[in-house]
Parts: C-alpha cells; structure tokens; sequence
C-alpha cells in the first residue's frame, strides 16, 4: 500500500516536467514523421496498403527508427530527467525525511520510469496505427490496409523492445540516483550508446548493454542467433540489484 | 519526558576530523528547543543525523522514546522538517507541492489549504513555486513542515531569507503552534536574538562540541554580576586590582571586576583610596546573553 502512495506521489511530481514531455514527443514523432511522408507521397503508401502487408511494413519502418536512434536516446534522457527532479531542486533531502522506506523510494521512482517507458510506447503503437489509419481515411486514392490489424504483433515488437530497453534504464538509473550533476547520467549514457552503434557490427556485440534495441531491429532484417532479450534481462537484473544496493548504502543521503 | 534525545553523538565526514564530538541533545516534550550555534559549528549536521540524511557513525539517537533508525517510519509520520533551503518541485503550484506530500503522509486533503493559509500562501493560486519571492518559498518549506499536522517540528534556519516582518509573523507562528496546538519545536538558528524571544530551552554548539544545555532561564541566569569602578585614574586602578590578585579590564574607561563578594570590593576601594585614586562610582553590571554566548563558542 506505502508503495502505491509513493508511486501516486511520484505521478504528482511530473506534471509539467520535461520527462513528461519527452515521453509524449517520444511517442509520437516518428509517427507523424511517417504520417506526413504518406500524405506528401500517397502513391508508396497506396502501394504498400495494398500489398496485404500494409500495418506490417509500417510497423517495422517505424520501429527501425525508434529503435535504433530514438528510443535508447530517449530512455537516457528521460530516466535522468526523472532523477533529476529530485537534485535540481534539492529536493532528495526532503524525499528522504518523509515516512517511507529506502526501498520503497528506490521502487516507485523506477516504477515512473518503467510506466512512462510504457507510456511511450503505447503512444508510439497508436501513433502507428493513426500513421496508417489516417491516410486511408483522409485521402481517396489509399486504401484502407485490408488485412486484419495484427495486434499480436504490435505487441511481441512492443514488449521485446521494452524488455530491450531495460538494460539502459537500469545502468542510467544507477548513475542518476548517484550523481548529482545531470552531466555525468547523460554523457556516460551518450558513450555508451556510441559503443553500442560501433559494437552492433562487431561478432560479440551483443555483449555491450546498450546494443539490444538497435539489435532488436537488425535481428528482425537479417535474423539474430544470440538471445539478445535474455542478455537484456540480465544486465538489467545486474544493474537494478547494484543501483539498488548502492542507493541503500548511500551515507549521505541527500 | 523528552520528546527527541542524542545520545553521544559523534561523526566525522571523510577528511577526519570529527564536525560533532558526543553531542547529547535533550529535547523536552512540549518544549520550543533553540539550537544556537556561530555557522559550521554543526547545527546542520546534527540535525541531518538526528532525520536520517546521514548515516549514523557512533552514538544514539531517539524520538518519542523510539530509537530512530529501527522506527524511522514511524517516527517520520509524525515529524515535520526543514533542512536549510525549502524544498519543492519548481514546476508545480504550492497545492501541488503539498498534495506530492498528502499523498505519502496520507492525511486529510483539508490540511493542504489549511498549511498553507497558517504561512499566508492561501491565494497563489496557479502561481508555479518557482516563480515565488524567496520569502514565499520559506513559507511554502513551513507549510510543507506543517502539513502532517506534526508533534515534532525540526526546522534549520527557518527565517532565512525572511524580511523582519516576516521573522515576526513565523515566530508568532511557531509559538502559536506550540503554545495551542503542543508541538514540540527544535528550531536551530545562529540568531541569537531570534531564539532568545521564541526558545524555552536553549542548546548551544561549537565546534562540534555542545557547550551549554537547559532553559532560557538558566542561560539566563549565568548573567554574572560584574562590579564597575569609576576613578579619576583607570590604568593604576587597574594596576592595583591586578596587584590584588583580581580578574580585572578596562572597559570605556571604567574598572571592571568579575564577580567577587563584597568584602573583595569593599577591600578593593579601601586600597584604592589609599594610593590616592579618586573613586567617584561604584556600581553593579549583567553581562548580557550575547557575551555569554561569545564566551561559550569562544572557549
């Protein structure tokens, strides 16, 4: 019970924050990109809607770019915005002297990332089906996709991507809670990520943290014999356990 | 019965030396504590250990009879704070501020507008925090402080950035808080003005060490008598006090002895009549609080 207080309390404190924001822009840009490249070229999108492959093809065009770019940028940007609401206004002093455990604190905070995560992507799906339903609607000469929407698919993308992400989350929530200048969480997450676009070409580049979601996406082209997600899963269990124990240690608290 | 107790109290930060040496604080239930010290004698830091913002090195601490960090919780449900600057989240309204908080201390909706009508903050409507006047942002630190309706009220500097009707009216707040609603209040400061006229117990730091415990009265109360000489020569009268074995000084142009009885003066005024010194007044002086304090951070 404590930990839904503490997470409604959270909810509270990022109305109007540039996390909340980011998540929406987030969610809904390359859809628009997209539904607006549809609306200057009716004639591709005609073509693919009547292929029979239609909410397939859109959704994997709009996962390349959220995958490979967006998301992982997005996720470092949005867990330190998160963390740092409590430091730009000293407020991790406060947070610490109201009845609630350490843990509970560690949890709910997460817990925000982890629902405006999926936020994100729920934005992100029905921009894609908006990015496909609209220019049917709106111009004669694309048809409406005929094939059922495939929900099952939106889905699989939407979790595997998710489950993808948390590694990122993980290690950039470790450093957020650890460091005070928003810097530090943001560069490291930036080298890191560069790492992971040089590493995804190298043989073991699934070993670097951050290559899953671009991974994700070139697995789904070329078809990928590592098990990227259970790699993801454990750097997230590592990552989650260690910024756990670090935040719990912590001797100064604030 | 004593509301918040330290016991031995010590901490060092990394570079070693100790910034707190056994501190033993004993905070009566009922009472409006007053935490003096000159700044970075370790106000701050004490109360950071006594709500947990540090990790406790060596010694006790205690709050409603509860050893803080197996009740931290508890005790938290109960105690309201305010470590040097206020803390809020700049982006939202001060309703909002305090409903982040309503949620976790779970008390009535109703304490939202009724904290923030106690500090004057009633009508700033969709006015973002950040936006507020350094005095409105303290006030909105007390509100938040008071929202959980506390028996326990820490508050570090709460007049900073306050104009002097402002310190007026959150000194008459904390009073009133005390006074009516029970709230035992430990409000350190390095004003010793400000706690003189709101403390009834008095606890002075310096240099990590707490160097007097006990109430108003009895700081008071060290008010030694000193006597004052007035002659037609100071410095032999000086000379002959200081022959007479007597903590003597000169203090503009007068004789001035520490406490002696009055066969010492008496003795004093016969000797210095003898060696033809004209003494035209004898009389009684108090050392006022704030030498009492200068002496007491200076020793």
């Amino acid at each position: 019970m404590q930990l839904v207080h503490s997470f409604q309390s959270e909810w509270l404190k990022k109305k109007r924050s540039a996390a909340s924001w980011l998540v929406l822009i987030g969610g809904l840009l390359i859809p628009l990109i997209l539904m607006i490249a549809q609306f200057a070229k009716p004639e591709a999108a005609q073509a693919e809607n009547a292929s029979g492959h239609g909410w397939e093809i859109l959704l994997h065009r709009s996962w390349q770019f959220m995958g490979i770019f967006l998301l992982p940028l997005g996720v470092i940007m949005a867990t330190g915005l998160v963390t740092q609401l409590e430091f730009r206004n000293n407020a991790w002093k406060h947070v610490l002297t109201l009845p609630q455990k350490l843990s509970t604190v560690f949890v709910a905070k997460l817990a925000l990332i982890l629902v405006m995560l999926l936020q994100c992507i729920l934005l992100f799906n029905i921009g894609i089906y908006l990015a496909g339903a609209l220019p049917a609607l709106l111009l004669s000469e694309v048809p409406y996709p005929p094939e059922p929407f495939p929900i099952a698919l939106f889905l699989e993308r939407s979790a595997l991507f998710f489950l993808d992400c948390l590694p990122i989350v993980a290690l950039q929530y470790l450093l957020g809670l650890q460091f005070r200048n928003f810097l530090v969480p943001f560069g490291a997450g930036i080298v890191l990520f560069v790492a992971s676009m040089i590493a995804i070409n190298w043989e073991y580049g699934y070993t670097v943290p951050y290559t899953y979601c671009p991974l994700n996406v070139i697995g789904s082209n070329e078809g990928m014999s590592a098990p990227i997600h259970w790699w993801a899963a454990g750097y997230a269990a590592v990552f989650f356990i260690a910024a756990y124990v670090l935040f719990i240690t912590r001797k100064e608290k604030s | 019965m004593l509301c918040l107790e330290t016991k031995n109290l010590t901490h060092h930060f990394s570079s070693g030396e100790p910034v707190l040496r056994a501190i033993s604080l004993q905070v009566a239930e009922g009472s409006i504590y007053g935490f003096l010290g000159p700044n970075g004698a370790g106000k701050t830091t004490t109360l950071r250990l006594v709500l947990g913002l540090l990790a406790r090195q060596q010694g006790e601490i205690g709050i409603f009879g509860k050893p803080f960090h197996s009740h931290r919780v508890d005790i938290l449900r109960k105690v309201g704070s305010l470590i040097e600057s206020p803390s809020f989240y700049a982006q939202l309204t001060a309703k909002e501020n305090l409903a982040v908080m309503q949620r976790l201390y779970r008390c009535p909706e109703a304490n939202i507008p009724r904290a923030l009508q106690l500090v004057g903050l009633g009508n700033t409507g969709k006015k973002k925090a950040g936006r507020f006047s350094l005095g409105m942002k303290q006030r909105l630190g007390i509100a938040m402080a008071l929202l959980n309706d506390p028996s326990l009220l820490i508050l570090d500097e709460p007049t900073n950035g306050l104009d002097p009707a402002g310190m007026v009216e959150m000194r008459e707040l904390l009073k009133t808080l005390n006074r009516e609603h029970g709230v035992t209040i430990l409000v350190s400061s390095h004003l010793l003005v400000e706690v003189e006229k709101l403390a009834t117990h008095v606890g002075i730091i310096s240099k990590g060490a707490l160097v007097f415990q006990g109430t108003l009265q009895e700081l008071m109360d060290r008010r030694s008598s000193l006597v004052a000489f007035d002659t037609d020569d100071p410095a032999k009268a000086l000379r002959i006090a200081e022959q007479q074995q007597l903590p003597a000084c000169l203090e503009n142009g007068r004789l001035i002895i520490s406490p002696a009885p009055k066969e010492t003066v008496v003795a004093l005024n016969r000797r210095l009549v003898q060696e033809n010194v004209g003494v035209y007044e004898i009389s009684g002086m108090k050392n006022d609080l704030e030498t009492i304090f200068m002496n007491l951070t200076s020793e």
